[in-house]
Order: C-alpha cells, then structure tokens, then sequence
C-alpha cells in the first residue's frame, strides 16, 4: 500500500481584527455606569421635606407627587417629627419638576371624600393617597408646610362677602342661584371678628358677574320654604334638591340697578325673598365684563393656614 | 516550519504555519479560526472580567425589577428581593438566589481577574491553579440567576391586577451574565500552568 496521498490543504493567514477593540469593552462598561450616577445624582430633582398634621395614607417609598395628575415625585421617608406635632415627609421631585419647589408652593394630601353634593378623589381609593401641589412663585425653597385640604383655585371670578347672623345650611360648595341657575358657589364660611355673625365668602362665575350690582338682595335658598295662605292655600317650594342637603343662596337684581359689585363688596343674606324681589327682571348685559370686577389672584386670607 | 493541524470546527487536517503577530490562521475549508489555544486569551478574559467588574455594581444597586400593584407601585433591587424572600422564611431559596446572583458571580469575575494579571508572578501558581478550581466549581450555578429571574417574571405576570417592568437595573444585570459568560469562555485555564516562554506565545 503506496498510494500518494494529496498533499494537505494550507491553513489561510489573515490579520486579526478583533484585538485592538478590545479594551473597548470595559471602556463601554465604565461608560454605562457613568450614565447610571449622573441620572442619579446629576439629573435628579431635589428633595424636599413637608410637614403634614396627619398623613392618613402616605407610604414610604410608594406614594406619588403630582401637578395636574402627572406623576412628579416620590414619597421617601415619612418620619414624626421631634416634637411628635407634625410629620415630616422627604419626597423627591423630578428634575422636571425642580422648579415647583418654590416658596408658596401649597401641598395638601388628596383623600377620597364624599360630601353632599360632591364626590371627589375617588380615584385614590385604588391608587392611595397622593400629594398634589399648587405651585409658587417665590424663591427656591425645600421646607413647606403641608396645607390640610386643596386651595382654593384661583380662577378669574368675583369674590363677594354675604354675612348672615347664622350659618344654616350653608357650606362651602353650596350654590349661588340666580333665576334658578347655578352662577357661583360658597367659598367659604367664618365667623367675622368679633363673632356677631357670619362671613360667607362667595364666588360668582366670571360670566354671571355683571348680575350682581351694588343693591342686589340675596336671601337663603336652602331647606323647603312652605307659605301659607288664606286664599292660595298651601305652597311647598324648594330651590332644588341639592338645596336640600346642602343648602344654598339665591339672589335678584332690582330694575333700576346701580354699578356693578367689585370684590369683597358686602351684602346682607336675608332669610327669605320679599315678594317683588323674584318679579325683578332687569336686561342685563353678561357679555359686558368690567375688568376691575374680575379677581385674578387667589384671596389671601382664603389659603389654608 | 509546517506542521498538521485539525480544524475544530469541520475536521479538515491541513498544513497550518506560524502566524505573524497580529494574524490568524483560517481554515481552509470552513474558514473558521484555526488555533491551538483560545486567542487572546489572556487580554480577553480580563477586559471582559473587567467589564463586569464595573457592571457589576449598578447591576446590584438599581432595582431590576418594578412591579405595579393595584396602582401602588415598587421597585426592587435583587438584594431587596433575597431581604423579603427572607422575611417570609424562605431561606433555602433566599439564600440559592443569593448565591447564584451576587456571590458567584462576584467570586468568578474576581478569580478570573486575579489570575490574568498575576500570570507573570512565578510564585503565585499554586494560588493561581486554587482560584481556577474554585471557579470551576461554581461555574454551573453561575446560569441560574437567568432562570431564577424569569420564573420570578412569569409567576408575578400571572397575576392580573399587578404587572412587572424590568427595572433600570436589569441592563446592567444582564450585561454582567453576558460578560462574565464571555469571560468564560476566552479563558484558557492552561494559561495557568505555562512556563513563562510558552505564556509569551499564548497570551
């Protein structure tokens, strides 16, 4: 057996490619981490510290910050404070959301309520409580004081004061009809400063306004008004249901109608409507919207304390 | 001066040279890279280990996985993980997932470093030969971590009212199996007992 075999194929040579990346691997790895730190340190908002009486709700680490129901921060600690008053709860903002740590900037805790004539937060009963804010405008601030409900929104209205020597059945969102049609609601209600009656702050929707004139006359339009008489029999009248529970105000504007109310003009919140007052039906003109008249900022002593 | 060589991949036997530095030997049938030994093994094995090394911690420190529960939502480190899973008395699994993803990838991403770069000490090859042991001994377990992981996955997404996201630090995680896997793979353990003259060819 002396067969010639084929002599072996040969084995190519080629560079090598690979190697000289290669250390461009950990270079990579130490890149990535790089990218982990600064999203942690460089681009993260601050942390600010709130101080709540009650925190019914808030988890650690689990809870939101929200603006306009979007997710803006974290809830981090929530700790008792040294002197067991308040509680303090660090959260942590978005670098996004830096610029709500101002001072005036309001923070209140939103529950799930239910009062007459509202439901409102029911959203929480799934999600938990959360903390939403109202922004500031002041300087760069990381300590608030935790305010106990929502603020009061200031949107563009006009603010009256109606004072009653009692309160009835009147509360805050109770409404303001004219002619039977919801045109503002109670803001809300206070003893005045010496405690002889009571200070019904109301709110008048920017486009009904121009109805409330210097000497309109405004009565209480809550509970079931039951007239009785010698002819006419009996009448049971009610506002509307809602006045029922919640109660409510009414008023009408005279004829010869004066200038129109400004902010924090007073009237007096009489018990019932005389007769004439609901014959009233004086031409109005809603569109014609006098500038002072309209409040843009929120009335100050209104805020939550 | 020639001599036979076998391809690993397809059989061929052929007539191989000596490379030049910077080159390679390809096969001549399969193309595929003719060696005697793992290349590069040395610088590989160490840039990947390195690489690791460095991923190793965000790996550990963000949370790999973020779990939405009837709109509560948490987020949890693999340390955290084992820390519950401990709360609930779950030891043997606490401790299996704690080995198999922190402590052993670790020992192994360490070994393997330890070794490359003592390879030019003569006195540490008893040390040297130890450390690969020990590596050789937790290698298998080093794979479990994945499928720990994605039982945990697919046990939370049954649930219908929770849901699970890879957290920030499941790259990371991920990147650090991947590495420590190639690491592995290019190290040549016979690096180990080469005489300094050989080591010089083959690293």
């Amino acid at each position: 057996m002396n067969e010639t075999r084929p002599a072996p194929p040969r084995a190519r040579i080629e560079k090598s490619r690979t190697s000289r990346f290669l250390w461009l691997i950990p270079l990579g790895a130490a890149l990535v981490c790089a990218w982990y730190v600064s999203r942690d340190f460089l681009l993260a908002g601050p942390t600010i510290t709130i101080y709540f009486q009650n925190v019914d709700g808030l988890q650690e680490k689990n809870s939101l910050v929200q603006y306009r129901g979007k997710q803006i921060g974290e809830v981090e600690t929530v700790r008792l404070t040294r002197d067991r008053q308040r509680v303090a709860v660090r959260a942590k903002l978005d670098s996004a959301a830096a610029d709500l740590a101002r001072e005036g900037s309001v923070f209140w805790i939103v529950r799930p309520e239910l009062k007459p004539g509202s439901v409102s937060g029911l959203g929480t009963l799934v999600s938990g409580n959360y903390i939403n804010v109202e922004p500031g405008t002041g300087a760069r601030t990381n300590q608030f004081t935790g305010a106990e409900k929502e603020p009061i929104e200031p949107i563009p209205a006009l603010e009256i004061v109606v004072l009653v020597p009692k309160l009835g059945s009147l509360q805050p969102r109770s409404p303001v009809f004219y002619r039977d049609v919801q045109v503002g609601e109670v803001v809300a209600c206070r003893l005045s400063d010496d405690a002889r009656e009571v200070i019904i702050h109301v709110r008048i929707d920017e486009e009904y306004a121009p109805l409330v004139r210097m000497n309109s006359k405004f009565w209480n339009a809550g509970g079931i008004h039951i007239h009785l008489g010698l002819f006419s029999g009996a009448s049971i009248s009610a506002e509307s249901a809602q006045t029922l529970i919640s109660g409510g105000i009414a008023f009408a504007t005279p004829p010869d109608y004066q200038a129109a109310a400004t902010n924090g003009t007073e009237f007096i919140l009489n018990d019932k409507s005389e007769e004439d007052w609901e014959k009233w039906s004086p031409a109005i003109p809603l569109h014609f919207v006098p500038e002072a008249a309209i409040n843009k900022t929120p009335v100050p002593n209104l805020t939550p304390k | 001066m020639d001599r036979l060589m076998a391809c690993q991949t397809c059989g061929l036997v052929q007539e191989a040279d000596e490379p030049p530095k910077g080159s390679v030997l390809r096969c001549a049938r399969c193309h595929f890279q003719l060696d005697h030994r793992r290349p590069n093994s040395r610088r590989r094995t160490l840039a990947f280990s390195l690489a690791a090394l460095l991923l190793y911690f965000p790996a550990n420190l963000y949370p790999v996985v973020t779990a939405e529960y009837q709109g509560r939502h948490s987020e949890t480190t693999v340390l955290q993980g084992i820390n519950s899973l401990y709360a609930h008395k779950q030891f043997f699994i606490g401790s299996l997932v704690f080995c198999t993803s922190i402590l052993t990838p670790m020992v192994k991403i360490l070994g393997l470093i330890f070794i490359t770069l003592t390879l030019d000490r003569p006195g540490g090859k008893k040390a040297r030969t130890w450390a690969y042991e020990i590596i050789r001994i937790i290698d298998p377990w080093n794979m479990l971590e994945v499928f720990l992981l994605a039982i945990g996955v697919s046990m939370v997404e049954m649930g219908e009212i929770a849901t699970v996201h890879p957290g920030r630090g499941v790259f990371a995680f991920s990147a650090v199996v991947v590495l420590t896997l190639l690491a592995t793979l290019s190290f040549d353990p016979r690096l180990i007992w080469d005489s300094p003259a050989e080591q010089k060819r083959h690293e």
